[in-house]
């Protein structure tokens, strides 16, 4: 725990001023003019269906794409330098490296979601909707969900990342695999168990007859897959790193 | 007996058949500066990686302070300081940020940044970016990450590699001052026999993942063997003064070249040959180069013939017809 502690302090100077954080900043821009542009009511529904229109783009394309980034990103200056062999030489277990940079993936994750809902009230405010009116028990589950449904993928990102050292390869596996999304997310079969459809399925339950394809899944389903998948994952990772030959 | 810093037992790496470990067997005491010398490819690196954790031995026990790396690695690596190959650093950060990177794990107290800062001379450097240093500097940066922690170990891949020859001395005086001051036991790898032996108190040599030589510097050097050189006017008639004083050289380009000779001997021998009416324009002692000492090592049949013609030379008599044709061969 120490180990883990001191490694993700470490990680934290190596960010330093690095424009990652810039990156989490592009896509709540983005995903808000859509929501400026978005034709939508201001009644009680209005709120979640702006949280709905401006997630399309952000869930469906953004987040698979920026946790990829973010994965390749924490790996880059370990790869580009000889820093594996170096911090690995020093006293700290390949398990608490690891886990620290997933960390800084998952906290970059979790900030980038907070700078989405900003985005959101930012819009719905400037639309004039009424902030009393925030259905915050159908905003929570998505919000939330749509971060923890990042977490497999993460898992998988960084997986790839510690093992390629070029820092493009895994940016480009990432995308390949995120542009079916859109048809992926039809099948309800293999949907819920595509890493890069995950946050789209989570974050994108309209409820009702809205609902076809893996969206149909209950949110409680899905987020057993995500788990499994996330386990399976972070395993396959942690045992290639711990004997990753440096 | 003295404690072990290091010691392997059959340290053992293959990578697809071919052994770039080869039953390594080191053993380093408490307080020794350690040249590991070795051409390129013959597994140094290989093997500090392996002393390091970093890669794992096909077969064979890394004991490091008496303890087994595999168990006690952390606890090792807490006292162990090590720079890999080539420098690492984090191009973004400056020097005294990759320190803390570093620091932030060992947890050692602020100053040490500082501190080793200072001992490498990079104090006026320190706030810049890493990217913009030269190779030199990045040496230096490295060596003052493998001192922050205050390492009781000390394990250097080519420590001067990319220095100028001011800053080669600078880190030569500085490896040989740690175990003095700070009873550092160092290893240090190298390919130059020169190098290692201006600051080594032992050493092993390796070729092709095999340790062939493991003894102290002193050792080494009287298995080296060095050659006194003789420039003169007449060398033919120089060959026969020298035979009439039990010498026998060979002629090499018009110089007397003498094996295994002891000072005495040589005193004599400028004095016979100037009172020969000789005209000596030098006198020199040339040490064989690493290359010529791994073929005399590497070979086992010619390192036999080196201790008979040694043999022969001092002793005189019986060995001699067996001597001259192995000088002349060379």
């Amino acid at each position: 725990m120490n180990q883990w502690i001191a490694a993700l302090r470490s990680e934290r100077i190596k960010l330093g001023r690095s424009q990652i954080l810039l990156l989490a900043v592009i896509d709540p821009l983005l995903c808000g003019a859509i929501g400026l542009f978005a034709n939508i009511p201001g009644t009680e529904e209005g709120w979640l269906a702006l949280l709905l229109v401006m997630s399309l783009l952000h869930a469906m394309l953004f987040l698979p794409v920026m946790t990829g980034i973010f994965s390749a990103f924490v790996c880059r200056y370990e790869h580009a330098g000889g820093g594996w062999k170096q911090i690995l030489s020093l006293p700290v277990s390949r398990n608490a490296l690891y886990l620290a940079k997933l960390f800084v993936v998952g906290g970059t994750l979790a900030l980038n979601q907070l700078l989405f809902l900003a985005a959101v009230l930012a819009a719905g405010l400037f639309k004039g909707f009424d902030l009393s009116l925030i259905p915050w028990e159908l905003f929570a589950p998505r919000l939330i969900g749509g971060f923890v449904a990042c977490l497999p993928l993460a898992a998988l990102q960084l997986f790839v990342s510690t093992m390629w050292s070029s820092f493009a390869a895994p940016l480009v596996l990432n995308v390949i695999f995120t542009i079916p999304n859109i048809l992926v997310a039809n099948s309800s079969e293999i949907g819920p168990y595509y890493p890069w459809a995950q946050p789209m399925l989570a974050m994108m339950q309209a409820g009702g007859e809205y609902d076809f394809g893996a969206f149909a899944l209950p949110l409680e389903n899905l987020m057993i897959t995500v788990g499994g998948s996330f386990v399976l994952f972070l395993a396959a990772g942690m045992v290639y790193f711990n004997r990753k030959a440096v | 007996m003295t404690e072990m810093m290091i010691e392997t037992r059959n340290l053992t790496k293959k990578y697809k058949g071919t052994r770039a470990v080869d039953a390594l067997n080191l053993a380093i005491p408490q307080g020794e500066i350690y040249g590991f010398l070795g051409p390129n490819g013959a597994g140094k690196t290989t093997t500090i990686r392996m002393l390091l954790g970093l890669i794992k031995p096909s077969s064979g026990i890394v004991q490091i302070f008496g303890q087994d790396l595999r168990r006690e690695r952390i606890k090792i690596l807490r006292r162990v300081g090590s720079l890999v190959e080539y420098p690492s650093y984090y191009g973004h950060l400056n020097a005294v940020e990759n320190l803390e990177t570093i620091r932030r794990i060992l947890n050692v107290p602020k100053n040490r940044i500082d501190e080793v800062l200072r001992t490498v001379g990079l104090t006026k450097d320190a706030k810049r970016a890493v990217k913009g240093y030269s190779l030199g500097m990045k040496q230096r940066l490295g060596i003052a990450s493998a001192l922050l922690g205050s390492p009781e170990l000390l394990l250097l891949d080519e420590p001067t590699n990319g220095l100028d020859p001011s800053g080669i001395l600078e880190i030569r005086e500085l490896i040989k001052r740690m175990p003095k001051e700070q009873g550092i036991t160092v290893l240090v790898s190298s390919h130059l026999l020169s190098e290692v032996e201006q600051m080594a108190t032992g050493v092993g040599i390796v070729n092709q993942g095999r340790m062939i030589f493991q003894d102290s510097i002193p050792n080494l050097q009287r298995k080296a063997g060095s050659e006194i050189h003789i420039a003169l006017s007449e060398p033919d008639a120089g060959l026969i003064t020298a035979r009439e004083l039990g010498c026998f050289p060979r002629l090499d380009q018009g110089k007397l070249v003498f094996k295994g000779i002891g000072n005495e001997e040589i005193a004599r021998l400028v004095a016979a040959l100037v009172d020969a009416r000789h005209s000596i324009y030098r006198v020199e002692e040339r040490r064989k180069s690493l290359e010529d000492l791994f073929l005399t090592m590497t070979s086992g049949a010619g390192a036999t013939a080196e201790t008979n013609g040694e043999a022969g030379t001092s002793a005189g008599g019986a060995p001699r017809a067996a001597g001259l044709p192995k000088e002349a061969a060379q």
